[in-house]
């Protein structure tokens, strides 16, 4: 017997059918003329508007992206099998939307918000069309409050606010998505609603970070966009987009929320192919003309907008919205002056770069701490970070000077030799490892024991121990200071003086 | 197909323009369209593309198939396109000319595609009703297809409106899917 699916219900049937529009509308109507590698080229469709939906014969839909004279060049979204020449291809007079709410956190959609995770469907009831303009600068709001990542290198060094683009860059294997997708573990309990947008990625590594990110129970707050490698470079280019009106949804409604783009190298080169394809003229690289203005009107969109602007949207009162972005791009040998890295670096608001020498060299996250900056963030930072935090970067700017100098010096004074010393034992304390964010209040304690010099009596070899074990101890000791700081971030007498007596306590009554 | 509507369309427009120099928009179309009857005769297009023959020659196996039905202007016309060889453009010329000539004449081809034979009297309330729409003249041409059930679609240009039943079972089948 065949099986009922529960669509199949009379109800539900019934209701459709009420709703069901069949008054005859005027359409524009054309033929398509050739297919060929996800792109189609119809002839015809003269009222066509650029970025329309366009309905193919079998319910596909493309994409119109080249308007010209006699004819009108679309990508296909999905599968271009059933699509041949001499087919009608009528205009939509819709741009393409996706379902946007509550109801897609903790699922697995496609690019064009279809559920591909088995859990049945949606049941959003919303939807927001991909493409949209930024708001402008009378709705925005400076940006003030942190987005933590629960890196202490990071969240010291190159802080990251709530509607900040904070470009995360480097070579392959660096570490770039590990340090995204901790950053998403670590929102959880914070109310910030994450998107994990996955372009161009093997369905195994996609699966990997569903996986972990249940495994951490971070899925309930998070919604994950995926274009594999397999899928057409139509959805790769789109993915990004329609990851964002996601996003969009909750910034409106006067939350936050946090987009990961990991990567849009590959949505460039999708977009290359595209565009190679539509025949429009290879500049740089063979990237086309607007592939700056491909990323830029996709990073606009992050950022944080004023009570005003959300009431509007969506009636709540009084709350702002952000959307912080975090893109990824990955760099070939190093080369962040290729044509792609460098619009990112240009349009995003600063980059943590991961380098491969650091990463085989040991120190994870790889980021080097010299080049990588944070524009916004500073403005962001919680108190105690910013006042702790800032004496670490300074050590490691004047380590990594001396470190190079240092080398040919067989005889060095006791003056730089204790700055080495300092900045070997911080870019130890700056190592953490995956799947293990740190708290506001771990943060502070770290680097204020570093700060005070508690660590100078400690092997660098055993830093990490040490660590482990202060923080452990704090935790289960001086609970109720540990979440006196986590609840404002605020440094005072008393909090620094907590600290040290924490820190004094324990190097003399603890082993590590 | 696009690409060669593009390659067509200066021609169309030079002898439209000459048409109308001449006044004689009617005797262009004639003579465009009976030049095009020949040249989709199969042996004739062989010659159109023939390699060994010189475009003159290929020109003029057209001119003279057409005899007196064409004047000094259409011959050279022909001419014209022979030497550049675009002789096998055409059917697109005449499509194009003929558009030009609609667009002139502030006239639409409209096609209604029926399920049953149109009365006089529905022809004349669509054209009607069309005519208002369209802002132009209308000229009908009727066909009938079976496979509609019932309803008709009309088709002016790239506009195409929908009122079959056929159409509408197509929607329905759709929302019924999603």
């Amino acid at each position: 017997m065949q099986q009922l699916n529960p669509s199949e219900i009379s109800e539900i049937i019934k209701k459709r059918i009420d709703n069901l529009d069949v008054t005859s509308q005027a359409q524009n109507e054309g033929t398509v003329v050739s297919v060929f590698d996800g792109i189609v080229r119809i002839h015809g469709l003269a009222d066509v508007m650029y970025g329309e939906m366009i309905e193919f014969e079998g319910g596909k839909y493309g994409l119109a992206l080249n308007l010209e004279r006699d004819s009108v060049g679309a990508v296909i979204l999905g599968d271009y099998k059933t699509i041949a020449e001499g087919q009608t291809a009528k205009c939509t007079g819709r741009i393409l939307e996706v379902p946007v709410g509550e109801a897609l956190l903790g699922r697995v959609v496609d690019a064009l918000g279809t559920p591909i995770d088995g859990k049945g469907p949606l049941n959003a009831e919303k939807t927001a069309p991909v493409e949209r303009v930024a708001p402008g600068v009378i709705s925005r709001q400076g940006v003030d409050q942190p987005l933590e990542t629960g890196y202490k290198s990071v969240d010291s060094m190159v802080p990251v606010g709530r509607g900040q683009r904070e470009l995360i860059i480097g070579d392959r294997q660096t570490g770039k998505s590990s340090m995204a997708i901790d950053a998403i573990i670590n929102q959880k309990g914070t109310g910030v609603k994450c998107v994990y947008v996955a372009i161009g990625q093997k369905q195994s590594s996609i699966a990997n970070v569903v996986r972990k990110l249940e495994e951490h129970g971070a899925m309930e707050h998070t919604i994950i966009v995926a274009a594999g490698a397999s899928d057409p470079a139509s959805m790769l280019y789109l993915s990004p987009y329609s990851g964002c009106a996601m996003g969009e949804y909750f910034l409106d409604k006067g939350e936050d929320a946090l987009i990961v783009y990991d990567d849009l190298t590959k949505q460039a080169w999708a977009y290359r192919q595209i565009s190679l394809l539509l025949k429009r003229p290879p500049g740089r690289e063979a990237y086309p003309g607007d592939v700056f203005y491909l990323h830029s009107r996709l990073l606009e969109r992050a950022c944080r907008v004023n009570p005003i602007y959300v009431e509007r949207e969506s009636g709540v009162k009084g709350q702002t919205g952000s959307l912080t972005a975090l893109p990824i791009i990955e760099t070939q040998g190093g080369d962040v002056s290729a044509f792609v890295p460098t619009n990112v670096i240009s349009i995003t608001d600063g980059q943590i770069f991961l380098e491969t020498s650091l990463f085989n060299a040991g120190v994870r996250p790889a980021m080097n701490a010299g080049i990588s900056v944070s524009r916004v963030g500073g403005a962001a930072q919680t108190k105690i970070i910013k006042k702790l935090g800032g004496g670490i970067r300074l050590a490691l700017a004047q380590y990594r000077e001396l470190a190079a100098f240092a080398q040919f010096a067989s005889d060095l004074d006791d003056a730089t030799r204790a700055q080495l010393e300092f900045g070997q034992r911080v870019t130890e304390l700056m190592k953490q490892k995956q799947y293990a964010p740190m708290s506001t209040a771990e943060m502070g304690l770290s680097i204020f024991a570093a700060n005070e010099g508690f660590l100078d009596d400690v092997e660098v070899s055993k830093i990490g121990d040490f660590e482990a074990a202060l923080l452990s101890y704090a935790n289960s000791e001086f609970a109720e200071l540990m979440a006196k700081i986590n609840v404002k971030g605020d440094y005072s007498k008393d909090i620094a003086a907590g600290l040290k007596e924490l820190v004094e306590k324990f190097k003399a009554t603890q082993a590590w | 197909m696009a690409e060669l509507t593009t390659l067509a369309r200066p021609y169309a427009k030079a002898a439209f323009a000459e048409a109308v120099e001449q006044n004689a928009l009617v005797q262009w179309s004639d003579m465009l369209s009976i030049a095009t009857e020949f040249a989709a005769d199969d042996t004739l297009a062989q010659v159109l593309v023939h390699p060994s023959l010189t475009a003159e020659q290929q020109a003029t196996a057209l001119t003279d198939l057409c005899g007196d039905k064409l004047n000094q202007s259409g011959k050279n016309f022909l001419m014209i396109l022979g030497e550049n060889k675009r002789l096998t453009l055409l059917p697109q010329i005449v499509e194009a000319f003929e558009d030009l000539k609609a667009a002139q004449e502030h006239a639409i081809d409209v096609t209604v595609i029926s399920a049953f034979e149109l009365t006089d009297a529905q022809q004349e309330t669509l054209s009607l009703a069309l005519k208002n729409k369209l802002q132009c003249d209308v000229r009908l041409t009727g066909e009938v297809d079976h496979s509609l059930v019932g309803g008709a679609i009309i088709r002016a240009g790239d506009l195409v409106i929908d009122g079959s039943v056929r159409g509408k079972l197509a929607k329905l089948a759709e929302a019924m899917d999603t």
